[in-house]
């Protein structure tokens, strides 16, 4: 048996520290680690890099805080809301740096780290300007063109991006970071091998016995896990499959919110700094609100009772 | 006829693109009301593939987008990102659906930047999956209205390859494939001249003349003898999306007006 990986969450936002480079689980609005990053935002942390691929939320929060210096990613917007305001507008100003890829680009680049390679061979991206206008890597530096030794194939050759810490957040896990996530796993799996550190917060906790009974179900084993939280509703505002879904109106009060700098202050001075625990901003909200989000377990999402019956 | 909604035409357009036994690379929007079309009428084997990591679901709702719980529902596989990008690059992916912010002759797309890339006017949300589906699909389907300041003669940034500069870059880049072959517009569908690589308006729909398509294009379309009448979405088309498809009108607008 190994030991317990479980801290509080503020010991496991302390391992961040100024000018670290970060990649978070998630996709849309399902799974991003919203807890743990609201809690880091109160910390001050500076100078971040993103290795990102479609956590949106991640992205715009750290950017309205102002703690993000770099981008490297394929994506980040709002689905059924629009862009992302507070990150678009900061590369706009200069504030933050970019680098763009393709989502395979992006998941290349993690998976030649995850697998201890210098380099990914891959298909895409080759002739646009993903490949030939520079962000702020050399593009020789990010990938370059290359003719197999074996078959003549033409194939672009991408390197390795190695975030100093991974922040996931899942389903359950047992005290050893054995990690269950059920639905869509988004890049979840590349993302934990190529990081150095991984950070694993969760729904619930469960048995070690209770991972055994269901191998299939671990995406994450233990031994890639360096620190576990316990944190109930922890992408809440966003969703998590088979628990509860996003929060359409807190998600709307924020994007309203980034229409302007003013506005985004306001928000974070009210949802990040003026609440001091995870708990307390779930009480923000009301039991009420956190139960209405709940999942059928038969769907996967929540039923929507017909207008006119009573709840 | 000239009364159906213009979203319906490029919708039953685009189903019509998919033909039955294929696998299609669907992302939000309409490309997911025209898969669901395809499905219920002339391709009931065609399976679908999202970037989210479903394969062949069995929504019973429309979903509001690709990580939208909903669209999981009965699907035979749930996986990640990187495999159903994979499936792309192996070859496994017959056709895929893409929208964009700008679009030039060759049917190269920009979801980056408008103005400078790293000091933008307009930055805007980057590739996405657009091009791994654009470079390794073997051949894929625009969905764009049609306005000179989307259809440019050059864009602002090359995110997602059409035919690059022309015939052969494709291959020189070692893109596995084969390319753009329909633009679908509000006004009409384009497609490609096979020696030049360059768009020219293959059908007007209802009531458009190709002068009208040709004013809404920023670059001068390939002169083409055999442009003709879209054919018209048949009454079982509109009421599938009327009634079964997208009966809120989540992304087919004005339908329900529409006859």
């Amino acid at each position: 048996m190994g030991h317990s990986k479980l801290v509080s969450l503020d010991d496991a936002v302390a391992l961040v520290e100024d000018g670290m480079s970060i990649t978070a689980g998630g996709f849309a609005h399902s799974h991003q680690p919203m807890g743990f990053f609201r809690t880091l935002m109160r910390t001050g942390r500076k100078d971040l890099t993103i290795m990102g691929v479609a956590e949106c939320w991640v992205a715009e929060w750290l950017a309205a805080a102002g703690m993000l210096r770099r981008a490297y990613f394929s994506n980040f917007m709002f689905e059924g809301f629009g862009r992302c305001r507070r990150f678009s507008e900061g590369i706009e100003n200069g504030m933050i740096e970019a680098e763009d890829h393709s989502h395979f680009g992006m998941v290349m680049r993690l998976a030649a780290s995850g697998l201890g390679l210098p380099f990914m061979p891959m298909r895409s991206q080759a002739g646009t300007d993903i490949m030939n206008v520079a962000g702020f890597e050399h593009p020789a530096a990010k990938a370059q063109m290359f003719r197999s030794p074996f078959d003549g194939t033409v194939v672009s050759l991408v390197s390795p991006l190695k975030p100093d810490i991974a922040v996931i957040h899942a389903a359950r896990a047992d005290e050893l970071g054995n990690v269950e996530l059920y639905g869509t796993t988004s890049v979840i799996e590349e993302q934990v091998r190529a990081a150095a550190k991984v950070i694993v917060t969760v729904e619930e906790i469960v048995t070690t016995e209770e991972i055994r009974r269901n191998p299939q179900a671990t995406l994450i084993p233990g031994m890639m896990v360096d620190k576990l939280v316990h944190l109930p509703f922890g992408a809440f505002p966003l969703g998590v499959y088979g628990y509860y879904e996003y929060d359409g109106a807190a998600l709307a009060d924020y994007y309203e919110a980034s229409r302007t700098p003013e506005g985004t202050r306001v928000w974070l001075d009210t949802w990040v700094h003026g609440i001091a625990t995870h708990w307390d901003y779930l009480d923000a909200h009301g039991a009420s609100r956190l139960l209405a989000l709940r999942t059928d377990p038969h769907l996967g999402y929540r039923y929507d009772i017909p207008e006119g019956v009573a709840r | 006829m000239s009364g159906t909604s213009r979203d319906a035409l490029m919708a039953v357009a685009a189903s019509r693109e998919i033909r039955d036994g294929e696998t299609a690379f669907i992302g939000t929007g309409l490309p997911m009301v025209a898969a669901y079309l395809a499905k219920a009428t002339h391709a009931p084997g065609v399976n679908l593939v999202f970037e989210s990591g479903i394969i062949d679901p069995a929504p019973l709702e429309l979903a509001s987008g690709v990580g939208d719980y909903r669209l999981a529902y009965g699907s035979t596989k749930i996986a990640g990102t990187f495999y159903a990008l994979s499936l792309l690059q192996q070859g496994k992916i017959d056709i895929g659906f893409l929208g964009t912010a700008e679009i030039d002759a060759f049917g190269n797309l920009n979801s980056t930047v408008i103005g400078n890339y790293r000091r933008p006017k307009v930055r805007l949300p980057g590739s996405g999956g657009a091009n791994d589906i654009a470079s390794m699909a073997k051949r894929f389907v625009i969905i764009a209205r049609a306005d000179p300041k989307r259809f440019v003669e050059k864009l602002n940034y090359l995110t997602t390859p059409g035919f690059l500069t022309g015939p052969g870059a494709r291959e020189a880049a070692g893109l596995p494939g084969s390319g753009p072959v329909k633009v679908i517009t509000d006004l009409g569908i384009l497609g490609f001249d096979p020696a030049s690589k360059r768009m020219r308006l293959e059908e007007t729909f209802p009531g458009i003349s190709p002068a009208e398509v040709q004013s809404a294009i920023g670059f001068e379309l390939v002169p083409y003898a055999d442009t003709r009448a879209a054919v018209a979405p048949t009454e079982e088309q509109l009421d599938l999306l009327r009634t079964k498809i997208d009966p809120n009108g989540m992304y087919v607008k004005n339908l329900q007006a529409s006859r």
